[in-house]
């Protein structure tokens, strides 16, 4: 078989295809999960602790049990019950004195148990009824708190003794003698709060047993086959042999936090066999920012060391970060300093673990922290050596890798330098920067505002990946039909799907049929890492041309010719041998009673990975107040070949949208006295609305050459780093955490006096 | 949210005797965009609802501005009834009460306004996060501890006076209309009443304590605001310019007769347990003309008495910056802080 390449002449692919669900999504035709309605259907609520820390003493759920409308209650003790193995029970077969008494609670939120009844209200009032007794124990929920206490006790899961654990070194070159070396040295601290995803749609599912051996379950993941299996797996573990199907047509965000079942999911599933009815289980908001993950914090002391003419010669940070009750940091420090490479290195990570919820993945994750730890500290560095920031940026590249360019020459590593240069170009003629930059404090004003500019680059991998398969039908009538497991996580993937097939086809993506997010459909990696599109667009292309091919097979002897003569043209099948040619439905409707599918998986040297990002942001910053007006943002980046070019402008604003409520708004706020988030809604934990957007200008860097990239993840990285760089810009002074609220920014200024 | 009877009375004194007598076990619903939220945290837990949607009295429901003729006496009556929409983009009120109409179209986005109603502004409950935390048994829900004065204070009071309860009264439109010197009419247990609206609001600090001072089965009939020719205005310092709640406020009203400025009101809001009247700051103005550097010295005349939370210090920088941008807004001077 010949070796299959994308389209040297593409007519429909780096189009901009208004999305195939637009029309349904915005008059609400589209069925999330949280739409799905079954007849008989149950609905679950989910009890939490009350505590950051505490021990269930005693249980008692005679009351709930008899509540109006209950049909089922299972504790998330029974579903951590291995004991039951050996008699061939499920946990849920035995009480609650042996499973959940004596059971250990770490957070605000933590799930404790859930009841299913015929109304939601029915379910929350008996919620109510369940009594409980809890031992309360001690308990960290701030950073400052913890490290203060560094050698108490442990307060979170695990056998670490105390819950600041070490989250590694690592030296590179002589960073002593560079220091001393410096001409210029800067050290600056610099943070960013835990926040949370903010999905719109909450986690949640709709559980119903078609039979003892099926599980169907409506579910929002971004991880179709992934979360059935999982629950398979689970559901197995209690001895209990079923297949599961998820179904995911249209989801609400998942930002990371949706990869599997979760213990709602779980919870749905044994409540409906239970209850042998259908289970809705959604979680509501506030549980949502309690118990549906969070990004780390991170917090830097950064001293960078350099030269006059802007070289970095150093660069040295002790950070910590928390993950909650999690254990993993997202402080990286492999991507310490981020993006530029600097001889000498010296950095040590501390991990605060604290009685909160655990962190999951979130859009880029470790990114956003690195990304604003280092280019705040770049930005000092350049104020401190009197330079412009973009001049040190570009003096302080990564360079192309010789040995690459020889090997892989449409690899990242190959071109690095090339793309952040060539992007920081585009960047400053479209935000003017030569025109708008001036030295820190020094720019123009009005009234009491104060203008500022300030840059930030992002990096990110986006591969594709095998294992995920797309399926092409051709049917007599010329309807075509494009089947894939994977779920829209917000990528634009049916239309990302049909724009490849019509591409071969000779199609409009409008006139394809696309059902996604069905478990049965096939393999799918699920939605992690900004890989979707660049591992189902080139299975989409192989399972299109195999479904061509085998068209041409099946309808060459009905026109009298040989495959081989056929070719497609925009609408039409042409015959070279014959010069004939036939309309698409035409053709197909030689296939009679049959029809032809196609089927594809991911195939190296269609999808690339690692792209580059540059963001400017402009700002007013009112002097008086620390209000901050966003005036424009300019996100440059590149995905390598552009499938949607409107789908791909479109992430890029939302990615920005996300980085500007980073930077402006966003923070999980616990309280020490009682262990609870105070904030676990969105009027104090705040979310930009339109009128805090500003002008949104994206510039794709189409690199059709590279192949397709994955765009989810990287244009969200570096807006608060140039956010942050913009206000430092206008005040002459560095608002060193985030949210930048007219709080901290009146500190700063306060500082500077 | 637990159970409760649901009364639809089609007139206010029907309304009033459905009303028990202590605070708790009834509670009166108009756009329900605070009630709803109280009752589904468990905060609020009443056994009587008694909606004031279906009242057919025009008083309550309308906006009545009189004919005003030259020296005369008059007063705008709005209803309690009437939607926070209404008040925002009524043509006369806006160019008798620019700090009522601007004050009335920031208050949370569209759906609020076209829901939330102005007695809901006056009565609504406090948005501290402690007391709208089931959970948490702070003062208001008889515990005996206020948790945001060593706690998470940031959006709290600075003006507190010793006052146990650190919340900050939550109506935006309360400084306006005090101001302009407002009163409310209510009809309750005794029959009607009316009340300075700079009388109307209390520091709670108990469970049978509200943010103003009504008895539990006393309803807001109207608003009057006399037309006395003021000079008004509200600013606001905000974080969020999309939905959210001010950090401060500050309301103004003057006469401005030769150049001068007399009868000064300056009321601040989102600082206190009450709207906050800034006495010193009045007085620092009265009889001057009202300059850039008048207005300034007024806006640190204004912080005389306050005392910062921990975390809540800001606020008497945004209190200097709000009053006098307030004044120089009603004095009318060309801004200098719009961009």
């Amino acid at each position: 078989m010949a070796e299959i390449k994308w389209p040297a002449k593409r007519r429909v692919i780096g189009t901009r295809v208004p999305r195939l669900d637009g029309p349904d999504k915005a008059t609400g035709r589209a069925r999330y999960s949280q739409d799905i309605n079954r007849p008989g259907m149950l609905h679950a609520v989910i009890l939490r602790s009350p505590y950051a820390h505490c021990r269930i003493k005693s249980l008692d759920l005679s009351e709930a049990e008899k509540a109006p409308g209950v049909r089922a209650i299972v504790t998330v003790g029974q579903l951590n019950y291995t004991g039951g193995r050996k008699e061939g029970k499920p946990g849920w077969a035995f009480p609650v004195n042996k499973t959940d008494v004596g059971r250990e609670l770490f957070y605000h939120g933590d799930e404790i148990l859930a009841i299913a009844a015929d109304t939601e209200e029915h379910a929350r009032d008996a919620l109510r009824l369940v009594k409980i007794e809890y031992e309360q124990l001690p308990f960290i929920v701030k950073e400052s708190t913890a490290l203060q206490k560094r050698n108490a006790p442990s307060t979170v899961p695990g056998k670490d003794a105390s819950n600041v654990i070490p989250g590694g070194n690592r030296t590179q070159g002589d960073p002593d003698a560079a220091k001393k070396a410096a001409e210029v040295l800067v050290t600056g601290t610099y943070g960013v709060p835990v926040i949370t995803h903010c999905c719109l749609e909450t986690h949640g599912l709709v559980a119903e047993w078609e039979n003892p051996k099926s599980l169907v379950i409506w579910c929002t993941t971004q991880a179709v086959p992934g979360t059935a299996g999982q629950l398979q797996g689970f559901l197995a573990g209690h001895g209990i042999t079923a297949s599961v199907r998820c179904i995911t047509h249209y989801m609400g965000g998942g930002f990371g936090s949706k990869f599997g079942p979760d213990i709602q999911g779980q919870l749905a599933a044994v409540l409906a066999w239970l209850a042998k009815a259908p289970v809705k289980l959604f979680l509501d908001r506030d549980e949502e920012h309690l118990a549906a993950g969070n990004r780390p914090s991170a917090t830097a002391t950064v001293t960078i060391a350099g030269n006059r003419d802007g070289t970095i010669t150093l660069f040295e940070a002790t950070s910590h970060g928390t993950p909650g009750i999690g254990r993993s940091a997202g402080v990286n420090i492999g991507i310490l300093p981020y993006v530029y490479e600097v001889a000498n290195v010296r950095i040590s990570t501390e991990i605060v673990r604290l009685n909160h919820g655990a962190a999951r993945a979130m859009r880029a994750p470790a990114h956003p922290q690195n990304c604003f730890i280092t280019e705040s500290a770049v930005d000092d560095f350049a104020n401190a050596a009197g330079l412009d920031p973009m001049e040190v940026r570009l003096k302080n590249l990564p360079p192309n890798d010789p040995n690459a360019i020889k090997t892989q020459p449409t690899s990242f590593l190959a071109l690095r330098q090339t793309i952040y240069a060539t992007e920081i170009g585009i960047a400053a003629e479209l935000s003017q920067w030569k025109k708008k930059w001036h030295p820190p404090g020094k720019g123009p004003t009005k009234g009491p505002w104060k203008h500022g500019i300030g840059m930030a680059l992002h990096t990110w991998g986006g591969a594709g990946r095998a294992d995920n398969d797309v399926f092409v039908t051709i049917h007599s009538d010329g309807s075509v039909l494009v089947q894939c497991s994977t779920q829209d996580l917000g990528t634009g993937e049916r239309t990302v799907l049909a724009i490849v097939v019509a591409e071969v086809l000779g199609l409009e993506p409008k006139e394809l049929t696309v059902i996604i997010g069905e478990s049965q459909i096939g393999r799918s990696t699920g939605s992690g890492g900004s890989t979707t599109t660049p591992g189902t667009a080139p299975a989409a292309l192989v399972a299109a041309i195999n479904a061509r091919d085998e068209l041409f097979r099946k309808i060459a002897p009905k026109l009298g010719t040989q495959p081989e003569s056929l070719a497609i043209e925009a609408g039409k099948i042409t015959d070279k041998a014959s010069g004939k040619s036939y309309t698409w439905r035409q053709a197909c409707a030689r296939l009679g009673m049959e029809s032809v599918r196609g089927q594809g998986n991911w195939q190296p040297g269609l999808s690339n990975l690692g792209v580059g990002g540059v963001q400017v942001a402009e700002v007013w910053v009112d002097t008086e107040t620390g209000v901050v007006r966003l005036e424009r943002i300019v996100a440059v980046q590149d995905c390598g070949m552009v499938v949607n070019k409107l789908g791909c402008e479109s992430q890029v604003a939302g990615g920005v949208i996300m980085g500007i409520n980073l930077a402006m708004f966003e923070e999980m706020i616990v309280d020490e006295q009682t262990g609870r988030m105070v904030n676990p809604d969105f009027e104090f934990y705040k979310l930009g609305g339109i009128l805090d957007m500003p002008e949104i200008i994206v510039h794709m860097h189409d690199m059709p050459e590279r192949g397709v990239i994955g765009i989810g993840e990287p244009p969200t990285i570096s807006t608060a780093a140039a956010i942050g760089n913009a206000i430092c810009n206008a005040l002459g002074v560095r608002v060193p955490r985030t949210p930048f609220s007219p709080d901290r920014v009146l500190a700063a200024l306060q500082s500077k006096t | 949210m637990k159970n409760f009877t649901y009364y639809r009375p089609t007139t206010l004194e029907a309304a009033v005797a459905l009303l028990d007598s202590r605070w708790g076990t009834s509670e009166l619903l108009a756009g329900g965009t605070d009630l709803l939220d109280l009752q589904k945290e468990y905060v609020a837990q009443p056994d009587k609802v008694v909606s004031l949607n279906f009242v057919n009295d025009p008083i309550f429901t309308r906006i009545d501005v009189p004919q005003i003729l030259p020296g005369t006496k008059a007063q705008v009556s709005i209803g309690a009834g009437v939607k926070l929409a209404e008040i925002a983009e009524h043509a006369e009120l806006k160019k008798l009460f620019p700090a009522l109409t601007d004050a009335a179209a920031t208050i949370g986005g569209p759906q609020i306004r076209n829901m939330g109603t102005l007695g809901g502004n006056l009565c609504q409950r406090n948005r501290c996060w402690y007391f709208r935390d089931e959970f948490v048994q702070c003062l208001l829900k008889g515990g005996r501890k206020c948790y945001a004065t060593d706690g998470e204070n940031r959006y709290h009071a600075i003006f507190t006076r010793g006052h146990p309860c650190v919340i900050v009264n939550p109506s935006t439109l309360a400084p306006a209309l005090i101001a302009l010197g407002a009163s409310a009419e209510t009809v309750g247990p005794t029959g009607k009443r009316t009340l300075e609206l700079s009388k109307f609001f209390q520091a709670p600090s108990k469970p049978d304590q509200r943010e103003h001072v009504l008895v539990p089965n006393e309803i807001v009939v109207r608003v009057l605001i006399p037309v006395e020719g003021l000079r008004n205005a509200s600013y606001e310092v905000r974080h969020k310019h999309s939905w959210d709640w001010p950090l401060v406020q500050a309301a103004v009203a003057f006469r401005l007769s030769g150049g001068k400025a007399t009868d000064v009101r300056i009321i601040l809001g989102h600082v206190a347990p009450t709207p906050h009247i800034a006495t010193e700051a009045q007085k620092l103005v009265e009889g001057q003309t009202i300059t850039p550097e008048l207005a300034a010295k007024a806006g640190e005349a204004a912080t005389a008495g306050a005392a910062p939370l921990s975390q809540n210090g800001y606020k008497v920088q945004l209190v200097k910056v709000a009053v006098k941008r307030a004044l120089l807004l009603a004095s009318g001077a060309q801004p200098d802080w719009l961009l």
